[in-house]
């Protein structure tokens, strides 16, 4: 019902998903899917995941989101995961959420730049 | 819209989880905690709420405003009467799991708020008590 919220879309070659502030469990598995499929859809060469509007990063959503970024990276695509808020920040590292392997960026203008001006690094672990 | 000073909402369904997120958020907002103390709180009982869910199947949270001769502060409990657990010292151990998560749900929790207590029964359920104290 909710996962009507989640939008994919594309822009030239990157799909921008843009996650709902508060999405049940539902919504967050069918992220995945969704992702994935597009990926293939629109033979996509990376993800941006605009989490702007969340503001509580359980361990569910987080492991969906490294999990998501991982099967991302297999099909041959990059993850940036943008805009996290800064009590997501605080919270995120208390808990003991690390999201490694996965790049940041501020906002989905800094990933944008970030996929137009520099190759991707392979992050070690 | 002001909620009571203490009430309950039943874990029955996922989307239980969602309406427990928001009903703290609200408590929370409402009782002057912080933006991220706000965050840390909500985050905490969607952890604990999933436990309910995934562990037990169903049961409820509880709310109350509480204070000392200090500050005041929140209470949370989380109630189920699920298969409880065997070894709470191991399930406070991160990265351990017996279901599919991270590990990080109960030892995360007790890190976001400032006191958590687990009493359990193998067998007969389990309550999960966390309190986070406004800072004044």
């Amino acid at each position: 019902m909710s996962a009507d919220r989640l939008s994919v879309i594309r822009i030239r070659d990157l799909l921008m998903v843009t996650v709902p502030p508060d999405p049940d469990d539902v919504t967050i598995s069918g992220l995945q899917q969704r992702v994935l499929a597009a990926m293939e859809q629109y033979e996509a060469k990376g993800v941006v995941l605009d989490i702007s509007p969340v503001d509580t990063l359980d361990s569910f959503f987080a492991r969906t989101l490294s999990e998501t970024a991982q099967m991302v990276g297999l099909m041959g695509g990059r993850t940036i995961i943008a805009g996290m808020r800064p009590a997501v920040a605080v919270t995120a590292v208390q808990i003991g959420l690390t999201l490694r392997k996965i790049e940041t960026a501020l906002n989905v203008d800094r990933a944008l730049d970030m996929v137009s001006s520099k190759p991707q690094l392979k992050k070690s672990l | 819209m002001s909620r009571p000073p203490e009430g309950e909402i039943p874990l029955e369904t996922e989307g239980d989880i969602v309406v427990a997120r928001r009903t703290v958020r609200e408590i929370a907002s409402q009782l002057g905690f912080g933006p991220t103390d706000v965050t840390r709180i909500v985050t905490a009982a969607s952890e604990l709420a999933r436990n309910v869910f995934q562990y037990a199947g169903k049961g409820k949270m509880q709310w109350r405003n509480i204070e000392s001769s200090g500050p005041s502060g929140l209470e949370l409990r989380f109630l189920d009467q699920g298969p409880g657990i065997a070894d709470v010292n191991l399930a406070l151990q991160e990265g351990y799991s017996t279901g599919e998560g991270l590990g990080l749900g109960l030892p995360g929790a007790k890190r976001l708020m400032d006191e958590m207590e687990i009493q359990t029964t193998p067998g007969q359920g389990t309550k999960v008590t966390v309190k986070k104290w406004r800072k004044s």
